[in-house]
């Protein structure tokens, strides 16, 4: 039997009367690099939140690593490294203070931290702004400060939510390079994006979520001979085409704008 | 494709930005919130517009008995305070927070008359603005009644005044918002609003200290008024009706010319906001010289998280000015209570209720109501890195100590600072009442960290460093937190006044001290059970603290 990195069983999450996220049955092998994707509004980044312990799910079951998230999750958070939403930066920091913060609130001694922070800044290209509070860094430079603060730890599972957004080509270059060498060391990622060709080269696997339901879920190989047998298409078909297959067949016409002609 | 279409005119575009303001107002109503809070305008505005009509007859009196009897001055100060209330009241009132502006609208293509027109209508429209233009109104039937003469000079003098105020009024504001553009300046601006807030304590005590050394000034300073604007528009009105039509055409010159240079100024502003100057929170980007990388702090006796957070909770605080300013006041005002004492008619009577043995106290007493504030809404300032804290693998009681020990640390250090203060300033505090307050402290810490702990996680609210304006914690942090300072203060007094009765005040001491170990046992209580709550109620705490502003 294989490990799994990320198990949800019958995921649900209701805001009132609108149910964002429904019974959803993840299954993330360890090692994976697996893209989460969906259209606005279908529910990715409630799930991500619900997987890392950022929401209460409504209903149903999240175990990373074998371990149950409800019941251990100190256990489940010394494990896994996130990249939120908004980043979740102190931002009146600087950013080695930041990142010596996150290493020791994973349980890193004082100078492990500081030791990896360094590399950390080197690495990202962050150090010669070693001196500037975080408020004043540029997007960009926030979002390479986030990423070094969830892997500081080593995590086995990486939660990335929309990490190559707002990137420039450099960084974002920077960004993919370290998360090959963590997947190559054995860690699982766990990303979303609406990047479908940043996901299309990175990811071996990937879940579609539609209108809080998942749609598909499988190697993106698999899920490509899935809907060319559908289509009978001879040519091999991008994410992008795939994806558009699956959650957006039904506006195949693309309507035309009067003025624009 | 379709040509391209010519931008509309002046007046469309301002149409359509009166329909913009409207909708916004309108949308504004669909939530409770909104209704209540129109609710609320209408009803505060027809309080403060019965005070407007009031002080406008008020005036318009004035301005008939100041012509009717040849009172010049009188005009002159009517005048002044028209021009401080517009000057100073919107400033006051908008916290030296930006106001909204029609920059934002620059991406349209709006013309740059629109949008200086648009800049002209926020000064105009502005509650102080109109009650000043009706003040100036209403006088006008005082001086007409009185000489109709000087009617004719004083509409011209009046309008300029206007018009400078007007120009003044946006000049300020064009120049503020440049300022508030970048998180420095910001944050210094804020503070000097606060430092100017706190010097407003000092004026009656320096006043019992140096006013009678001060008044061979008053006849120069009001020499000094009379070339400013007021006093030039009261001038003209009298020099106009004293038949000296040279000399009111001077001053109304003058006034004019002041306009000009203001105008000048207000043009320089309005035409690089136009011309789109970047005013961007970024700071440029610089090199800084390489600095290796410290380790953080490790402190005896609590956890390394623990550490971890209490140092990035200090160094928080050290980069908050308004903390600092917060902090500072205690301290102000124990030397305002000393030089008071000094300076007070009834010395007898300031010696009975001041003195070396009450200062500490006090002191400490408001030091206090400073530093639990804080404890109330503790989490305030984590905004957007909360969320790290909830994905890393601690528990929330790490965090909720490591708020508590900085506030401790807080207090300490204010404590001690006071000390010293009073020791220089008013001379030394007997051993015993020093003995007293200090127990008495440590029972009101524990009790207002127990319940302020509490409050944070059930009724938190997010506050942004650097600002002034709408930074208040919740109305139930507020109202827990005067519940607890009403019971501390009114069991303390029972306490003390009891030992009085039974002969010895170290009975209240005592007292005191087995309260705090009480209090402990409930602090301890509390702090077991943080995690839990902020484990159930991270969905509402993230909603509130870590929303986008």
């Amino acid at each position: 039997m294989t490990d799994l990195a990320v198990e949800t069983n019958g995921l649900c999450r209701r805001f009132g009367e609108l149910e964002a996220v429904r019974n959803v049955n993840l299954r993330v092998e360890a090692g994976q690099f697996f893209g989460f994707l969906g259209p606005n509004g279908a529910g990715k980044s409630t799930t991500i939140k619900m997987l890392t312990g950022l929401l209460e799910p409504t209903a149903g079951q999240v175990r990373i690593l074998g371990l149950d998230l409800a019941s251990d999750p100190i256990g489940v958070k010394s494990q896994i490294g996130v990249v939120p939403e908004g980043l979740a930066l102190f931002d009146r920091l600087t950013g080695p203070e930041y990142l010596i913060f996150a290493g020791r609130m994973y349980g890193l001694d004082r100078v492990t931290a500081a030791e990896r922070t360094e590399e950390l800044l080197d690495f990202m290209g962050l150090a010669d702004r070693a001196k500037s509070l975080i408020v004043d860094y540029s997007h960009g430079m926030k979002k390479k400060l986030a990423m070094a603060a969830a892997v500081i730890h080593g995590p086995k599972v990486l939660f990335l939510d929309e990490p190559f957004e707002g990137v420039d080509a450099i960084a974002s270059g920077t960004l993919k390079a370290m998360l090959n060498r963590m997947i190559a060391r054995g860690a699982t990622i766990f990303l979303t994006s609406h990047v479908l060709e940043i996901v299309e080269r990175l990811c071996s696997h990937v879940a579609i979520i539609h209108r809080g339901e998942l749609v598909a879920q499988s190697s993106i190989d698999e899920l490509r001979c899935g809907v060319s047998g559908r289509r009978d298409d001879e040519q091999k078909l991008s994410l992008e085409q795939i994806f558009l297959e699956i959650v957006g067949g039904e506006r195949a016409a693309v309507p035309e704008l009067s003025w624009l002609e | 494709m379709a040509g391209v279409i010519s931008a509309p005119g002046k007046s469309t575009q301002l149409v359509l930005v009166a329909w913009l303001r409207w909708r916004l107002f309108i949308n504004g109503l669909r939530t409770a919130t909104g209704k209540l809070n129109l609710a609320v305008h209408i009803f505060m505005g027809a309080g403060i517009s019965l005070g407007v009509v009031g002080l406008g007859v008020l005036l318009g009196v004035g301005s008939w008995y100041a012509i009717r009897y040849g009172k010049p001055a009188l005009v002159a100060g009517e005048l002044w305070l028209v021009f401080l209330v517009w000057l100073l009241l919107p400033l006051l009132i908008s916290g030296f927070g930006a106001e909204s502006d029609p920059v934002s609208l620059l991406r349209f293509p709006l013309h740059y008359s629109s949008f200086v027109l648009l800049a002209f209508a926020h000064g105009v429209f502005d509650p102080a603005a109109a009650a000043c233009l009706y003040w100036l109104a209403a006088m006008l039937p005082g001086i007409a009644a009185a000489s109709f003469g000087a009617l004719a000079w004083a509409i011209p003098a009046f309008a300029g005044l206007a018009l400078l105020n007007l120009l003044l009024n946006r000049a300020i504001y064009a120049w503020l918002s440049r300022w508030m553009a970048q998180r420095r300046t910001r944050e210094i601006l804020g503070a000097v609003g606060i430092l100017l807030a706190i010097s407003g304590q000092f004026i009656t005590p320096l006043a019992n200290r140096y006013g009678q050394r001060a008044l061979p000034w008053v006849p120069r300073l009001t020499a000094a008024a009379r070339l400013l604007p007021p006093g030039m528009a009261a001038a003209a009105i009298s020099f106009g009706r004293a038949g000296s039509g040279g000399k009111a055409c001077a001053e109304l010159a003058g006034l004019l010319a002041c306009c000009g240079v203001l105008g000048w100024l207000l043009a320089l502003r309005l035409r690089a906001e136009y011309r789109g100057e970047n005013l961007s929170e970024a700071r440029r980007p610089s090199i800084e010289a390489y600095t290796p990388v410290r380790a953080g702090w490790s402190m005896a006796g609590v956890s390394p998280t623990v550490a971890a957070l209490f140092e990035k909770d200090l160094r928080y605080l050290l980069r908050n000015i308004m903390a600092y300013l917060t902090l500072l006041t205690p301290v102000l005002v124990i030397v305002v209570l000393s030089m008071g004492r000094h300076g007070s008619p009834h010395p007898k009577l300031a010696g009975f209720m001041l003195g070396p043995s009450t200062y500490f106290p006090l002191g400490v007493a408001y030091i206090l109501l400073t530093v639990v504030g804080l404890a109330f809404n503790s989490m305030a300032y984590d905004g957007s890195g909360l969320p790290m804290l909830f994905a890393a693998p601690i528990r929330f009681r790490d965090v909720i100590l490591a708020k508590n020990l900085l506030h401790t640390l807080v207090l300490t250090a204010e404590i001690v600072a006071v000390f010293v203060v009073i020791q220089l300033v008013a001379g030394h505090t007997p051993a015993r009442v020093v003995g007293l307050t200090l127990a008495g402290a440590l029972w009101a810490l524990l009790a207002n960290l127990t319940a302020g702990n509490l409050v944070s996680l059930y009724s938190p609210r997010k506050l942004k460093l650097g600002q002034m304006r709408r930074q208040q914690a919740s109305g139930v942090a507020v109202l827990v937190s005067l519940g607890v300072q009403v019971c501390v203060a009114g069991l303390g007094a029972a306490l003390y006044f009891l030992s009085r009765w039974a002969g010895n005040t170290a009975w209240c001491g005592i007292g005191f001290l087995a309260l705090a170990g009480i209090t402990w046992l409930a602090y301890r209580r509390v702090l077991n059970l943080v995690t839990g709550i902020a484990w159930k109620r991270r969905e509402a705490l993230l909603a509130e603290l870590s929303r986008p502003d």
